[in-house]
């Protein structure tokens, strides 16, 4: 006989606990413990069998592990959350009483928390941090677009906008930026930094309201792990690259409406850090990490060579040192990119092109054009971006800078008298829309111009992250044959025989022995269809069933018999996945029918 | 308390204690008194400044509250002053007047003589009813209503009926304002004093009109100009009242010293607000394993775009079954939408709940981390060889055979494999060639025919039927005379077997030899009464013990009929559930008795129950044993087929569900390694075998064949299946009265 187990002391039962219980153990609010939830980040689990973990009653719970529980238990900020509590209860009771003296002391003396060694709790290394950071950018940029009120603080729009401007800073900074995406949510960019891809979303520049169903202090209590996380993402990305944390801002700049422009990027170390450490040449030991080392270093020297230029170029003056320094800059990518092919995997090769794609060319914006996200872009794929004054101040170009190649821009076409001036300005420059820029960074090399004219409808914008595997792809072009064969089928349904071809296909499909197919060709001769449009359905309906019977016939009979004897569990993994598949495959199927159906409805239309 | 002389005395200390914790209490004990005092409002002015002498009563945390009190007293001795001169405006009383006497050259003060005319007083008034304060019903009955100061009697005045009573009411104004006097028996105007009295009563006020419920209070000790400048006690003062204290004083410098060197803080210095990041990496981190980190979103498809290609647009159906569906339903959260340039594009209206919703999975939803199964499905279906290479196996249907009009309900196939017997609802038995199908013989019965059984035994050659209430033994004809005549010996021995010792209610009949025909049966056993149907026949190897299961009757309704011997048995006395199918083991004395949900298998030579095996299925409807006698089959009205292994457990080796419709009947082949079971829906399905001599290796069981033809009759299908013992054929027997023979 083994040794008497007491019910309730060991397994699940002891392993998880139940939020009530969590919250009695912890003897806080329920309020509090959500507020350690997540600024700890833990969340409840599932257990195998709920009846097991929850005393035998299936009750609807939410079960955490003990563990975790216990783990809260010991927390410094619990400990302040009750610290809280008192002098909370001693304020009230003072304002109650009208002791307006202990009440200001007592407000003064409230306990406040740190959320540091939380943050290193749960990202116990930079990159942990830096991979965890998608969440907290979306956060920090929708915060810095919404109004303030009473729940929420003027101080903390500030910080967000202030967190957000520091971000684009940098990425723009260490040209991280690889893809963007403009949706109808908002706008995803996504960003490589220390070979981790952060994807972030900013809604578009409109105000954005908060509905009432929402709960501001969940979002609050997230925001405020989230503020702390990004400020010590940011400080060591910035003092990894060189330079001050944070970067002053200038807050004449900033009332102006300068955005970016107003943080001061400054050297941590003033002196050039020339990149000592470039690998000389020795043939084929050269991996692709060390190039990419070296293009880092290159692209860092580079900047680091025009720090003040790149970050103080509100003053017109240093306009034209730049403008000097951007051949240099690409003459040094010319010696990284003249060295690629030889060493790197031609995979690579367009990423490391895009890193300066814009850098030739210099943008304006016109007015329409929504300034920060396209001056973000621009800037980070090394292009230079003036704007008029009405889209804030500090911008580096003039309108009438004839250094300009692009102007962005986003209104049908007006017709208008011009002066001879203005006429030579426009043939100069090109003009495109603001698509143009986003396709050309998703490409990674410069698009022609001329499908993004200005007023010109434009191609469709495809997302950048791709699709699953098998998913429908929009821009592929139908093979030659299946082109024919359209043809073939368009020139059958112009000669008004379809009711006749469609006959032929029934009885194909009915049978496939010759005699069945001299039937469906005297058919198709009573019915007045030429001999080659018969040939030719002919063809396409053995081809495709030819596959599908010997499918049919041979292997899904024993298949489907072979199906009997699985296990109940396959079975229904099994079932599952013939599902799934069966649904990716209708979507695209019908994706690519409608195709189909739009492209006849506009051959006719021509 | 006497006032005047509390006011004249130096008070005590103690009172003054207590009057100044109860100022109220003073001033309702003026107030009560104020009336006949008013006249020291001007005496106690030489009392003054005697409180302000011991300041040191009062504590220092308590001088906010002595401040308190003090103006307050302030503004109660000008309310006091102010009231004083309000009060004589309102006073009813005469007037006093303050004169210098001319004898004594003090002030003095005068009232106004009292005049005693109709004003002065009430008791003056002429009343002309002299009684007194008496009950007057004591005069109901009396023409006088009492006596007047003269002794004479005061009439009854005149009263009118209700009717004048009214009609006064009606023509007097100040009727409704009088009351009625019982005194004079008359209605008496009120005064407009009483009148006011009433609307005071009336309204809940005091009904006195000259109370004053704010009156000032009067300031007896206290204010100014009654200070006391003297102390209470001619007493020294104790020193401790005017040298600092020093215990006060090591108590303070306790604190002091603290607070220099800085071990109490006086005021906390405020947490900075400011929030500095640090490089927190830098040192190393805590061995502790971070937490998995969260799943990211998905990342954004091209539908999302806000220029999709236009196939990505929905239809107007598609929209409408979007808009439709619940939110938590749908497959996405949004409509793909097309806009022609960047700037119509709109904000997106539920960015703020997504960011939320996101944020409750974060910290609400339960996380489980899942192996992202990336295989074809169709390697999840089991290898097996191909059925090609598994042949022989019936394949077609060769030729079938009808009976007119009812279910075919049973089939038995000759021991050699050369003819079958079919037997319908109709009560119709059917001889026919497995080969051609051609009828050579027909037995008609009455009612319909359970079940159909070919004795096993080659050398000779009958068969059993089984309707209702009976089992007859008929032997076929163009038998070989040889086998005839040793058949008829065995069924209808010339002498008869002795009677067992125990009588029995089966009665064993043969006709006698004159009447012998093909038609009739040879041997007849009459089951006993409302034993029912036998639905169920299976013979022992030998062929001399045939098992039938009826569908009525005690004990289950299981018989064992022993030929030679002429006697039928019932092996239980009792047995649980109902019996839906017996076996012989193949090669030992054991017998398989399936009852709705069990197997049970029995040792007949030992009396007793082996094993119970427990298929799972919630009606058994048909079961086989293989031929090595190991394994057994077992089919269920709920579509089920059990395999089981004898060697190994109670539970089914395999359970196998493939129909849709409840298994009929099962069989393997004798030599064959093949067996065949069909159902309701129709079909029969074959199966490859193999069982393997060592133990090691588990049977393989290969689905062969899907075999259809047969067509579903008031939802029954195949009702039998039946191999043929020589070759790999299958006979089949359906509701729809036809048979079918399936060759390889």
């Amino acid at each position: 006989m083994g040794r008497l187990r007491v019910k309730g002391k060991a397994g699940a039962a002891k392993n998880y606990t139940t939020r009530s219980s969590a919250v009695k153990k912890l003897q806080c609010s329920l309020a509090d413990f959500r507020r350690l939830c997540i600024l700890k980040g833990i969340f409840p689990r599932e257990p195998r069998s709920r009846k097991k973990a929850n005393k035998g009653s299936s009750a609807p719970t939410s079960f955490y592990y003990t563990k975790d529980i216990a783990y809260l238990a010991h927390e410094p900020i619990l400990k302040k959350l009750r610290e809280h509590k008192a002098i909370a209860k001693k304020l009230s009771r003072a304002l109650g009483r009208g002791e307006w003296g202990s009440a200001k002391n007592l407000e003064e003396s409230k306990p406040t928390y740190r959320l540091d060694h939380i943050i290193k709790e749960r990202y116990s290394t930079f990159i942990d941090a830096l991979r965890d950071i998608d969440d907290a950018l979306c956060m920090v940029f929708l915060f810095s677009s919404l109004p303030s009120n009473s729940r929420l603080p003027p101080e903390l729009v500030e910080n967000c906008a202030r967190l957000a401007a520091e971000w684009q800073l940098y990425v723009m900074h260490s040209r991280a930026l690889r893809k963007v995406f403009l949706s109808i949510k908002g706008i995803y960019y996504q960003a490589e930094i220390m070979d981790q891809t952060v994807t972030w979303l900013v809604p578009y520049m409109f105000t954005q309201n908060v509905p009432t169903d929402v709960d501001i202090r969940v979002m609050l209590t997230f925001l405020e792990l989230y503020q702390t996380l990004l400020s010590f993402v940011f400080f060591k990305l910035f003092t990894d690259a060189g330079l001050v944390y944070p970067p002053a801002l200038d807050t004449k700049k900033d009332e102006d409406g300068a955005g970016v422009n107003a943080l001061v990027l400054q050297d941590s170390s003033r002196q050039m850090v020339l990149p000592t450490s470039v690998p000389s040449v020795e043939g084929r030991q050269i991996t692709g990490k060390i190039v990419r080392q070296v293009i880092k270093t290159i692209d860092v020297s580079s900047e680091n060579s025009t720090p003040d230029v790149e970050m103080s170029n509100a003053e017109p003056t240093t306009v034209e040192p730049e403008e000097e320094f951007v051949p240099q800059r690409s003459a040094f990518d010319k010696t990284a990119h003249a060295a690629l092919p030889t060493l790197q995997s031609i995979s690579t090769l367009p990423q490391t092109l895009s890193i300066s794609l814009f850098s030739p060319y210099v943008f304006f914006l016109s007015r329409e054009t929504p300034r920060p996200i396209f001056e973000f872009i621009v800037r980070s794929f090394g292009g230079r971006i003036g704007w008029p004054p009405s889209s804030g101040s500090c911008s580096p170009i003039d309108e009438y800078d004839p250094s300009i190649t692009h102007v962005v821009v986003d209104r049908p076409v007006v017709t208008k008298q011009e002066t001879p001036e203005q006429r030579e300005l426009r043939l100069r420059r090109k003009y495109v829309q603001p698509q143009w820029i986003v396709d050309c960074v998703n490409a990674g090399k410069i698009l022609l111009e001329e499908s993004y004219a200005q007023g010109k409808p434009l191609p469709p914008h495809l997302s950048p992250f791709g699709e699953y595997e098998g998913a429908y792809i929009p821009c592929e072009e139908p093979s030659n044959k299946e082109r024919i064969q359209e043809d073939q089928e368009d020139s059958a349904e112009e000669s008004e025989a379809e009711e006749a071809g469609e006959a032929v296909n029934e009885i194909l499909a009915e049978s496939h022995d010759p005699a069945s197919l001299r039937a469906a060709e005297l058919a198709a001769e009573a019915a007045g269809v030429d001999y080659g449009a018969f040939e030719a359905t002919i063809k396409k309906a053995s081809k495709k069933q030819g596959k599908v019977k010997k499918v049919d016939l041979v292997e899904d009979a024993e298949g489907d018999m072979n199906k009997m004897m699985m296990s109940n569990k396959q079975r229904k993994l099994y079932e599952k996945m013939k599902y799934s598949n069966k649904k990716k495959e209708t979507e695209r199927q019908g994706l690519e029918s409608r195709k189909r159906e739009l492209q006849k409805q506009k051959r006719k239309a021509l | 308390m006497a006032v005047p002389d509390a006011l004249r005395k130096p008070t005590k200390r103690k009172q003054v204690d207590e009057e100044d914790a109860s100022p109220e209490d003073l001033q309702a004990t003026g107030s009560l008194e104020m009336l006949s005092d008013e006249e020291d409002a001007g005496d106690t002015s030489s009392d003054d400044g005697q409180i302000d002498e011991f300041p040191e009563i009062f504590d220092g945390s308590d001088s906010d509250e002595s401040d308190f009190d003090e103006d307050e007293e302030d503004e109660s001795q000008e309310d006091d002053e102010e009231g004083a001169e309000s009060d004589d405006s309102l006073h009813i009383f005469p007037k006093a007047k303050i004169v210098v006497s001319e004898i004594t050259s003090q002030p003095k003060t005068v009232y106004p003589e009292i005049e005693p005319d109709y004003d002065s007083d009430s008791s003056t008034e002429e009343d002309p009813n002299r009684v007194g304060n008496i009950p007057m019903h004591w005069y109901d009955d009396l023409p006088h209503i009492g006596y007047d100061m003269n002794g004479k009697q005061v009439l009854r005045p005149a009263r009118g009926d209700e009717l004048d009573k009214f009609l006064a009411t009606v023509d007097d104004s100040s009727a409704w304002t009088s009351a009625f006097d019982k005194n004079t028996q008359t209605e008496k105007p009120l005064t407009s004093e009483e009148l006011d009295l009433i609307r005071r009563l009336y309204t809940n006020e005091n009904p006195d009109a000259n109370y004053d419920p704010y009156e000032p209070m009067t300031e007896w000790f206290t204010g100014k100009g009654k200070e006391e400048i003297m102390p209470l006690s001619g007493a020294l003062q104790p020193k401790r009242r005017w040298v600092p204290s020093k215990w006060e004083k090591q108590k303070v410098m306790k604190i002091v010293r603290a607070i220099r060197q800085s071990r109490i803080l006086p005021s906390k210095p405020k947490a900075t607000s400011k929030f500095e990041p640090y490089a927190i990496w830098s040192e190393p981190s805590s061995s502790h394993p971070p937490p998995l980190p969260a799943p990211k979103r998905p990342l954004p498809t091209n539908a999302e775009s806000y220029n999709p290609p236009e196939e990505y647009l929905p239809t107007e159906e598609e929209r409408k079954a979007w808009e439709a569906l619940d939110p938590e339903d749908r497959e996405r959260d949004y409509l793909p939408q097309k806009y022609s340039s960047l700037r119509l594009v709109p904000a997106y209206d539920s960015f703020v709940k997504e960011r939320f919703h996101r944020q409750l999975d974060l910290y609400l939803a339960p996380r489980v981390q899942r192996v992202k199964l990336n295989i074809d499905p169709n390697s999840l279906i089991p290898k097996l060889p191909s059925p090609n290479s598994l042949k022989p196996f019936p394949n077609y249907k060769s030729l079938q055979f009808h009976h007119s009009k009812s279910r075919a309900r049973c089939i038995s196939i000759s021991p050699d494999g050369a003819w079958v017997i079919s037997g319908d609802e109709s009560g119709v038995v059917s001889l026919w060639e497995i080969t051609v199908g051609r009828e050579v013989k027909k037995w008609k019965f009455e009612g319909k025919i359970g079940a159909l059984a070919w004795c096993p035994r080659m050398d000779v050659s009958y068969f059993a039927v089984g309707i209702e209430g009976a089992v007859h033994f008929i032997i076929p004809p163009n038998v070989d005379p040889l086998v005839l005549s040793l058949t008829q010996s065995i069924l209808a021995p010339t002498t008869l077997p002795p009677p067992p010792a125990t009588p029995s209610n089966v009665k064993w009949i043969t006709p006698p030899s004159n009447t012998w025909s093909l038609d009739t049966p040879i041997l007849t056993i009459n089951l006993p009464p409302s034993s029912g149907l036998p639905t169920h026949f299976c013979w022992h190897r030998r062929g001399d013990y045939l098992a039938s299961v009826s569908t009525g009757g005690t004990q289950g309704g299981v018989w064992i009929h022993q030929l030679t011997r002429r006697h039928s048995q019932a092996p239980f006395k009792k047995i649980k559930g109902a019996v839906q199918s017996v076996l012989f083991h193949p090669l030992k004395p054991h017998f398989f008795v399936a009852t709705q949900q069990y197997v049970r298998i029995y040792n007949l030579s030992e009396q007793k129950l082996v094993k119970t095996l427990v298929p799972g299925i919630k009606w058994i409807s048909s079961m086989d044993v293989h031929s090595s006698g190991d394994h057994l089959i077992v089919g269920g009205y709920d579509r089920k087929l059990c395999w089981f292994d004898l060697e190994l457990s109670e539970k089914p080796y395999k359970v196998l569900r493939y129909h849709s419709r409840a298994i009929r009947s099962l069989q393997f082949h004798p030599t064959y390694p093949l067996f065949a079971s069909s159902s309701d829906d129709g079909s029969i399905q074959i199966f490859h075998s193999r069982v393997y001599n060592d133990l090691m290796t588990d049977p393989l069981i290969v689905p062969l064949k899907i075999l259809r033809g047969h067509h579903v009759t008031d939802g029954l299908g195949v009702l039998q299946v039946k191999w043929c013992p020589k070759h790999p054929w299958l006979v089949s027997s359906a509701a729809d009265g036809s048979v079918a023979v399936w060759c390889s």
